[in-house]
């Protein structure tokens, strides 16, 4: 269906305030301050805030709101009310889809992030700017979702073509049919809109013409260590990469219970910091800073891939963002797949 | 709804045992039996102080009863030294995989193992010696720093009395004023009297990472296969299901490929010993 921008707006604000439907906890991206910034950051939905639905990934990941920094897992009661979260974009979209093989799968469940999966409806959107660091076309991704939404919202002109890919999503849907001004007629994706989205992937690809890069990264196992340490140099270990990865789920596991009653709490943790792996009298798998940093780039690189069959990378560039010491990933990856390989993989041989 | 895997199961200390000055094995009875395979691990929390990984060194036919052999190394160690028989622990588990039991049976096998590494040995030699009939004979290396490092010291006695069992000691060095009758050198030299045929034999090592390095050269040196060399390693393991990814070696986790390797599996992977 078609539908006016200002329309959806005006119905996700409706949903917060009359309320329209059942979304008891609505998140969106939002300009933070007066507007004037170029970034945006994810808030739950109050009447005045300036949305930002459109641009381009906001810069917090909402695996946030899935998997939270630090949260009770047991006992674990959870809610059931429904939440809408609109305004993420393509590459969030696939950190969920991540998040989702890692997290509820058979070997276990996570009980915190599997309720919020459940009750939790995500309206995408298409990108309609770029970010400096967004590289999604070098991942196998493009600026806009084709998979793992429930309903999505592609702009073109000032109208979002909306289409619905789960029960969840069509349920958003006749919601928004209901409740606004749309267009139900049209069911096919308008050509301007399909125009668009080639645009907008086209404008990611120039962006990162610099850095094109096959895709296999196994050959990032044999790099030497030499040129690991080198491109370390300029990391503090703080772990902000991790953090703020919209596919990283590493955790510690902590008891905090009272009065003789268990209770876990588990929280975020990072491979980047210095005790992540250390065993009892003090030993480290990876004691050394390069050891830490070339384990998250075969990390997002290669392991995942071999455990989902998807990059831990969804291009979404915040990891460049965030960092202190301006190490860029796109340029740490070309680098190293481009030296010849070194002495790791004559020991392996 | 599926089970909450960070759920813990309540059970009582009923009894401690004091090994050595910084081993002790608690006797816990679980609200609830927690069947496992030798070989496998729990998660032994305290309230409000932690949980740590560790491995039951009870035979696993026995599972009203739980014994679980703790060194004291840190924080939440030191905290589980200081519970008493009345307090309450809670259990996860058990995870991973388990001693091949199905592998061994009809043939001489080698225990080889170190200090805190006895633990999950003797489960594995209790488990063994429930069905003894199964197997040609069980050969036992246990090495210590110092006579008085060594644990189960009570038991010892008892299990060398049967007759398919070969039991050896060694410790590193007997300071003075400590007495000792056995071996006194590093557990790996107890191999040079070895009497079984290494090519036909499976091993069993544990211990610190070095012992356990030095141990499978020493082993590989003799004739034993790769694929008969079984490893129980050691990494942080904090939720036992591949979910936390502290445990990663290469691309296993020990938690849920492990802890129970074969060296032949693992022996390309980085940092195995560290």
């Amino acid at each position: 269906m078609l539908i006016p921008s200002d329309e959806l707006e005006s119905f996700l604000r409706r949903c917060r305030d009359e309320p329209i439907g059942p979304y008891r906890k609505i998140h969106v991206p939002i300009k933070p301050g007066d507007g004037g910034a170029s970034f945006s950051s994810l808030a739950p939905l109050r009447g005045d805030l300036r949305l930002a639905l459109d641009g381009y990934r906001s810069v917090d990941p909402p695996k946030l709101l899935a998997y939270r920094v630090r949260e009770g897992v047991a006992p674990f009661a959870g809610s059931s009310s429904p939440a809408l979260l609109a305004g993420v974009k393509a590459c969030d979209v696939k950190g969920f889809e991540v998040l989702d093989r890692a997290l509820i799968n058979g070997d276990f469940t996570d009980p915190a992030y599997a309720s919020w999966r459940e009750r939790t409806t995500i309206l995408s959107f298409d990108c309609t700017d770029v970010g400096p660091t967004c590289h999604c076309t070098l991942t196998g991704g493009k600026p806009f979702a084709e998979t793992g939404f429930d309903a999505n919202a592609a702009r073109f002109g000032q109208d979002y073509y909306l289409s619905a890919a789960t029960e969840k999503g069509r349920a958003l849907l006749e919601l928004i049919g209901r409740h606004a001004r749309v267009d139900a007629a049209c069911t096919q994706m308008p050509p301007a809109a399909e125009t668009r989205r080639a645009e907008m992937t086209a404008r990611v690809q120039a962006q990162n013409e610099a850095f094109q890069r096959p895709k296999d990264y196994g050959r990032l196992r044999s790099s030497p260590p030499q040129a690991w340490q080198e491109e370390a140099r300029e990391c503090v270990g703080c772990g902000a990469c991790t953090h703020i990865c919209p596919t990283c789920y590493c955790l510690i596991l902590n008891e905090e219970g009272r009065g003789g009653a268990f209770l876990k709490v588990r929280s975020y943790d990072s491979c980047q910091l210095h005790g992540y792996a250390r065993v009892a009298a003090g030993v480290s798998p990876r004691p050394r800073v390069d050891d830490r940093f070339r384990h998250r780039y075969l990390c997002k690189l290669v392991i995942m891939k071999g455990e989902f069959g998807a990059l831990g990378c969804t291009g979404c560039g915040r990891c460049t963002e965030a960092c202190p010491g301006g190490i860029e990933f796109r340029s740490v990856v070309r680098r190293l797949m481009e030296m010849p390989s070194g002495e790791r993989s004559a020991e392996a041989g | 709804m599926r089970p909450n895997p960070y759920e813990a199961v309540p059970a009582v200390i009923t009894d401690t045992i004091d090994e050595t000055p910084l081993i002790r094995t608690l006797r816990l009875k679980p609200d609830r039996p927690l069947p496992f395979r030798t070989g496998q691990f729990i998660e032994l929390s305290l309230p409000g102080v932690g949980e740590a990984p560790f491995t039951p060194s009870s035979s696993h036919f026995i599972t009203d009863i739980m014994d679980v052999t703790i060194m004291k190394a840190g924080f939440v160690t030191e905290h589980i030294h200081r519970a008493k028989p009345g307090d309450r622990v809670g259990l996860r588990g058990p995870f991973g995989s388990s001693y091949p039991l199905e592998e061994f049976e009809g043939r001489d096998l080698l225990l080889l193992g170190g200090g805190c590494g006895l633990a999950p040995l003797r489960s594995l030699f209790l488990t063994l010696l429930d069905e003894i009939g199964k197997y040609k004979s069980v050969t036992f290396y246990a090495g210590a720093k110092t006579p008085q490092d060594c644990p189960f010291k009570d038991a010892f006695a008892e299990w060398h009395k049967h007759p398919q069992v070969k039991l050896v000691r060694a410790v590193d060095a007997v300071p003075p004023g400590e007495t000792w009758e056995e071996e006194v050198c590093l557990v790996t030299g107890l191999l040079k009297k070895l009497d079984v045929d290494p090519r036909e034999t499976p091993a069993v090592v544990c211990g610190p990472p070095v012992m356990m390095k030095f141990g499978t050269r020493d082993l590989l040196r003799l004739g034993f296969r790769e694929d008969r060399i079984y490893l129980s390693m050691e990494k942080k393991m904090y939720c036992g299901f591949g979910q936390c990814r502290h445990c990663m070696m290469g691309e296993y986790y020990v938690c849920k490929d492990g802890p129970v390797f074969t060296y032949a599996r693992i022996k390309d992977e980085e940092g195995i010993w560290d």
